[in-house]
């Protein structure tokens, strides 16, 4: 069963001559473990389709099916429930909240979703060793380099037992080093079982994935075939 | 790179013999340079006779025969490191032409064609980046090789990208009299090699 | 899944996260606020300003007047008799035997010679059941024997006592074991005896509980705390009144603090509803920060009030004549003021919590606020509270002194308010309209204000209920203080003294009955004296002898009636205002300086013409038609009046007089009622002890300046009260208003405006506001008067209004909203670093 799906999705945005179509009738599919890249240019409806899968938007027709569960069919207190235990957000700016320290931020979905303080601390604790962030616990985002506060937003989206990461540009404001140890990440995420959509204009990003969804005006133009092995690269080609 | 400085980059390392030369080059550049590795020994001997090898006079000529780099030899190789490739001019590409091609050839759908190639592009990309996936075999020489690759295919999705967009707002816009200010530039695509 | 989490099975957690959540999205808040309380200072400051003012105000009201207890110690009731009653033994024996417990406190009084003060030898059990809130020792013991007395420090130092010394008095000698006090009332000055020890008791007080039982029917004479106060209108009351008006102009300002600060974290707040918060745990970060400044907010102030009224506890206890427990509070409203000032930022932060959980989350996360809803553009609901206010205070007015409708004036006056606020966002469109035609610089802050009317309507609700106050204070005192009969403002002036025979107006007041009636020749003659002697002492010699007849005024109209003094215009009081016989109407029956009075028709002189009805000073005869009004029954109909502005305006200086030719004409008696005395300078208390202890020698009462203000000083008092309060709130306003749209004015720099811009647009957005708010609390204001004069007999009706404090009102209309525009256009020139920290955030 896919985690994520999609089914005919359309989002219309103004009314009358201001209307915009964001998204024509997406279809996508995505499975527990696998990573999948959405590229396109900017305009072409990427990050709608990341929130409308996020159920942070409504998609205009069209259904959402999270875990086998129908958004539309949810009020937005279920959603928001939906939110806390299955979907995991990373933002291009991180959008830690200040005034919380690391591991607060992490443990604030857990906490949010009623578990006590001490049990959600200790949960995000070991989000955060997982990722060597372990020292940095009781740092605030302020304290933070860039690529430490985006790998406290991984460890905050995949906290608890959540199966739906969603990122958006997740490396868009680190150096490539940094954006490489950020995709390492959700793939390791991808690894233990977590269904993974990355939205990016990056080709490097996009190529961690093992599917690439292109986005073309609110519309899917293309996508990547299964790829060959890469061993195919390492014969010599005769070529200058 | 020549195999010519293949071989003084090998021998700055330290005196080699002309089989091992021959093996190490194999072993560092078959992966990834393609380079004809006949042209080994003629290419000693030429370097030889240039003054920047030396070789061990007493021994004989053959695989046992022992090189190590003159001072000559040493400015030669560094002085290499630092000019510039001839980057000046742009190399004739394959991709560029056909894509030019398809937006004059009527009937044709460029941004089809732009995507197909894309597509391709990103999935040469994905199977050098599952290369990298597992750092643990991953030498630093290999690393530098893998992004060279990668950044040099992401550069041609970018421009394919770039060039999307602007085939697109060309094509809102009222076509423009026969007037391409690129003679120049034309002429000189087909000038390399 | 990084991690295997111990939780819950789906079911057993509420839906909404339940008190985990709360409690972490609170800790969030609180935590936002450590950071950012900077940025909320204004509101701190004002809530622990209303808190504190609000608690040293009410504890210095409610300590100032004698405490409720006075006289009761934590008795229920007291029973009071003479002395000299021949029952008095049975009466307390039966007052015991109905209600048990029972205190006697035996009082003797004894003149302090050479002196018009007196001190009481009393008898009282220290140990008493009820009486130890009136006594309590200073140093030394308390009396045992019929040997000891203990006095208080007044008594002592009149009679050169310390501890230790002997002290003959009343026949007896006693040795001084102690000095005394009574807490309840520092002027008490009595010399404390053992219980049995007052030989002749001139009254004797018994303190009991009584529970339930009326106190008249125990008997006469007896008394219970609530029977002597009995007030309504108690300070506690004010202050609160004072309290919750406050609060809610906090209230309306710190809605638009409140909004600005939860836009700045819309995107935090967009991320926490994406991470999974429900729209309540968001609505809840922004309202628990407004409870959170109000609680900060209330306990500073409750520690600076506590810490301001323990420094000045003890010099109230001396002006108080009272002593003062430390912690003898309101507690109720300091209480109440607490919580108030946690509930009014908790709802003023309630309506930006709402908006923001109302923006789409995508919108949120990019930090775009939602654009500004158009609501409240109808004036309809705003007029429609006016119209009921302008009702309910014209029902209100109708009402008279014996009846009066004080739940409908109170009504009408609130209903005000709603339409105040619900017609400021109203108001700010019409102007945002009227300016379209403007240059940019005008144009843009106009239609700003128009367009986040969130913040700018509660800012202008909140200068526009500053205003009205003013407005409604300032119109009724002027129309309180133009009616020319029941004359009303200060007595006297500051240089002026009254002097007055047992024949004044207040002589019989004061003296008992036994010494009224008419002082003998050479009575009057020794009180001459005495006067010339005061005056000498104060250093004048303008002594105007004061006469008066049984004439006075009488309005044979509806409305209020005469009240004032009328004394004789003889020649010499006419030459000390500066009046000379030529100037005045050989004709006229009554000279007054009362503005207006010579217009005001149906008035008679009433007299005593021999047998018929007697009309004392200051008493109509009561309201006849004016067809009754002959000679017969001491009657004068439509009296000369004529108005001579060199008299004096005090109520009790003779602000109108009978002229010598109505006296003669009426053949009315004059008998001297004293004097007044003009001195140069305004005497010292310590003159006036003096003036008032030589005048009771003479059997003459004094009457000095007292603290009534006078018309131009309330309405001049108001004026400064709601500019001041005006321009508060627009400093505090008007910054939070411009830097919602500083975004703009970095585009406006950035296409090349000047500093001069800047400063134009903060000036015009004060000035508009300032100007909006002066304009509907002016209007407001005279509506809700309006409304009630109207009505209002008593006060003259509509004509009353006619005294239109014109000064003030153009001080308000015009002063106000240039003072705002100045100041902003002082202030804009600094503004940008403020600014660029705030984009940097």
């Amino acid at each position: 069963m896919s985690m994520l799906e999609l089914r005919k999705i359309s989002k219309v945005y103004g009314q009358g001559a201001s209307e915009v179509q964001a998204l024509h009738e997406i279809d996508l599919w995505v499975d527990p473990g696998s990573l999948v890249a959405v590229m396109g240019a900017s305009g072409s409806g990427k990050s709608t389709l990341l929130t409308i899968a996020g159920s942070l938007e409504a998609p205009t027709s069209g259904e959402v099916v999270v875990g086998g569960a129908l958004l539309s069919e949810m009020s937005r207190n279920d959603q928001a429930r939906m939110r806390r235990r299955s979907i995991g957000y990373v933002f291009q700016d991180y959008n830690l909240l200040a005034g919380l320290t690391s591991v607060e931020n992490v443990s604030l979905p857990l906490e949010l979703d009623g578990v006590s303080a001490k049990k959600a601390r200790a949960a995000g604790m070991a989000a955060l060793d997982e990722l060597g962030l372990a020292d940095r616990a009781s740092h605030y985002p302020d304290e933070l380099s860039g690529g430490e506060r985006q790998r406290v937003s991984i460890a905050r989206a995949v906290v608890g037992d959540r199966q739906l990461l969603l990122a958006d540009e997740p490396s868009g404001a680190l150096d490539s080093t940094n954006g490489e140890a950020v995709m390492r990440m959700i793939l390791g995420a991808c690894k233990r079982g977590v269904a993974a959509v990355v939205v990016t204009h990056d080709a490097q990003l996009a190529s961690w994935a093992e599917r690439v969804v292109f986005l073309r005006d609110g519309r899917v133009v293309d996508q990547t075939m299964s790829p060959p092995s890469p061993e195919s690269l390492l014969q010599p080609a005769p070529h200058s | 790179m020549s195999v010519r400085y293949a071989l003084l980059a090998l021998l700055s390392e330290g005196p080699k013999y002309g089989l091992q030369l021959r093996q190490e080059f194999e072993a560092r550049t078959g992966e990834v340079w393609p380079l004809n590795v006949g042209q080994v020994y003629t290419t000693l001997q030429r370097l030889e006779r240039d003054g920047l090898v030396e070789s061990e006079d007493d021994a004989e000529e053959g695989p046992q025969k022992g090189f190590h780099l003159t001072p000559e030899g040493h400015a030669e190789l560094t002085d290499w490191l630092r000019t510039p490739p001839d980057l000046s001019s742009p190399p004739r590409d394959e991709l560029v032409i056909k894509v030019m091609v398809a937006v004059r050839m009527p009937g044709a759908d460029v941004h089809e064609v732009i995507q197909v190639h894309r597509r391709y592009l990103i999935e040469l990309m994905q199977q050098w980046t599952r290369l990298k996936e597992d750092e643990a075999e991953f030498d630093l020489g290999f690393a530098l090789v893998v992004d060279a690759e990668l950044f040099r295919l992401d550069a041609l999705v970018r421009w394919l990208d770039a060039a999307d967009g602007r085939i697109k707002r060309a094509a809102s816009e009222p076509p423009r009299p026969e007037s391409f200010p690129m003679p120049k530039l034309r002429r000189r695509i087909g000038a390399r090699p | 899944m990084i991690t295997k989490l111990d939780r819950p099975p789906a079911q057993a957690l509420p839906a909404d996260g339940g008190l985990p959540a709360r409690r972490a999205v609170v800790r969030w808040a609180w935590r936002l606020f450590r950071r950012e309380w900077r940025q909320q200072l204004l509101i701190l400051a004002l809530i622990a300003l209303a808190v504190a003012a609000t608690i040293i105000g009410s504890a210095v009201a409610t300590n100032t007047p004698q405490p409720a207890n006075f006289g009761f110690g934590t008795a229920q009731d007291l029973a009071t008799f003479q002395g000299s009653s021949p029952s008095l033994a049975s009466q307390i024996a039966s007052l015991q035997q109905r209600f048990g417990r029972s205190e006697v406190i035996e009082n003797q009084t004894f003149t302090i010679p050479g002196s018009i003060n007196s001190y009481q030898l009393r008898a009282e059990n220290p140990q008493g059941p009820f009486s130890q809130p009136m006594l309590s020792l200073v140093s030394g013991n308390f009396p045992t024997g019929p040997g000891q007395v203990a006095v208080t420090s007044g008594v002592a130092s009149d009679f050169n006592l310390k501890i230790g010394d002997l002290w003959h008095q009343g026949g007896t000698v006693r040795r001084v074991v102690g000095i005394v006090e009574n807490p309840q009332s520092l002027l008490d000055e009595f010399a404390l005896v053992a219980p049995g020890q007052v030989k002749a008791p001139s009254q004797v007080s018994v303190l009991f509980d009584a529970p339930g039982v009326s106190p008249h029917s125990i008997g006469p004479g007896v008394l219970t705390p609530q029977s002597v106060a009995g007030n309504a209108l108690n300070p506690e009351t004010i202050s609160i009144a004072g309290l919750v008006l406050g609060m809610l102009l906090i209230a309306l300002v710190s809605i638009g603090g409140f909004t600005v600060l939860a836009q700045r974290r819309l995107r935090s707040l967009g991320m926490l509803e994406a991470l999974g918060a429900t729209d309540k745990n968001v609505g809840l970060v922004v309202r628990a920060n407004g409870g959170v400044v109000g609680l900060v907010g209330a306990v500073v102030g409750a520690v600076v009030g506590l810490v301001v009224w323990l420094a000045y506890r003890p010099s109230l206890e001396q002006s108080a004549h009272h002593m003062i427990g430390m912690f003898a509070l309101p507690w109720l409203v300091i209480v109440l003021a607490m919580v108030l000032a946690v509930v009014a930022t908790y709802f003023a932060a309630s309506r930006p919590a709402r908006s923001i959980a109302r923006i789409p989350i995508v919108a949120a996360l990019s930090g775009r606020p939602a654009p500004p809803r158009q609501i409240h553009r109808s004036a309809i609901p705003g007029i429609v509270c006016f119209v009921v206010a302008f009702l309910l205070l014209g029902y209100a007015g109708a009402g008279s002194g014996a009846r009066p409708r004080t739940p409908e004036l109170a009504l009408g006056i609130v209903a005000l308010v709603p339409g105040v606020i619900l017609l400021s966002p109203f108001c700010l469109s019409v102007m945002a309209r009227l300016g379209q035609r403007a240059p940019i610089a005008i144009r843009l802050p106009l239609r700003d204000l128009a367009r986040y009317r969130a913040r700018s309507g509660s800012a202008l609700a909140a200068i526009s209920l500053g205003i009205l106050i003013a407005v409604i204070i300032s119109l009724v005192s002027a129309a309180r203080y133009s009616n020319v009969l029941d004359y009303a403002g200060p007595n006297l002036a500051s240089n002026q003294i009254n002097l007055y025979t047992p024949n004044g107006p207040y002589g019989q007041e004061n003296l008992g009955p036994t010494q009224s009636g008419p002082s003998s020749a050479s009575q009057l003659i020794r009180m001459r004296k005495t006067a010339d002697a005061i005056a000498a002492s104060l250093g004048s010699h303008d002594v105007v002898e004061l006469e008066t007849t049984s004439a006075s005024l009488n309005h044979n109209a509806p409305g209020r009636n005469w009240s004032g003094p009328i004394y004789v215009a003889t020649p010499q009081l006419l030459r000390s205002f500066g009046i000379k016989a030529s100037e005045v109407d050989p004709n006229a029956d009554i000279l007054t300086m009362r503005p207006g009075l010579s217009g005001t028709s149906e008035m008679q002189l009433t007299y005593d013409s021999g047998g018929g009805v007697s009309a004392g000073p200051g008493q109509g005869p009561g309201r006849g038609t004016s067809a009754s009004c002959t000679a017969k029954n001491g009657c004068f109909p439509n009296p000369v009046i004529e108005e001579v502005g060199a008299l004096p305006s005090g109520t009790s200086a003779p602000n109108t007089v009978i002229t010598e030719h109505a006296v003669h004409a009426l053949g009315l008696q004059a008998t001297i009622a004293g004097w007044l005395i003009e001195s140069p300078s305004p005497p010292t208390a310590a003159q006036i002890t003096n003036a008032r202890q030589t005048a009771t020698t003479a059997n003459l009462t004094i009457e000095t300046k007292n603290s009534a203000p006078s018309s131009s000083q309330i309405i001049d008092w108001a004026t400064v009260f709601g500019i001041g309060l005006a321009l508060g709130i627009l400093a505090m306003s008007v910054g939070l208003i411009r830097s919602e749209t500083a975004g703009d004015l970095r585009i406006l720099a950035a296409t090349g405006a000047s500093s001069r811009t800047r400063r134009t647009l903060t000036a015009v957005t004060a000035g508009a506001l300032g100007l909006l708010g002066a304009v509907l609390g002016t209007v407001a204001g005279y509506i809700g008067v309006i409304g009630y004069i109207r009505s209002n007999a008593e006060n003259g009706g509509i004509a009353a209004l006619g005294a239109v404090p014109v000064g003030n009102l153009l001080l308000i209309l015009v002063g106000m909203p240039l003072i705002a525009a100045a100041v902003g256009w002082l202030l804009a020139g600094r503004q940008p670093s403020a600014m660029t920290h705030q984009l940097l955030e």
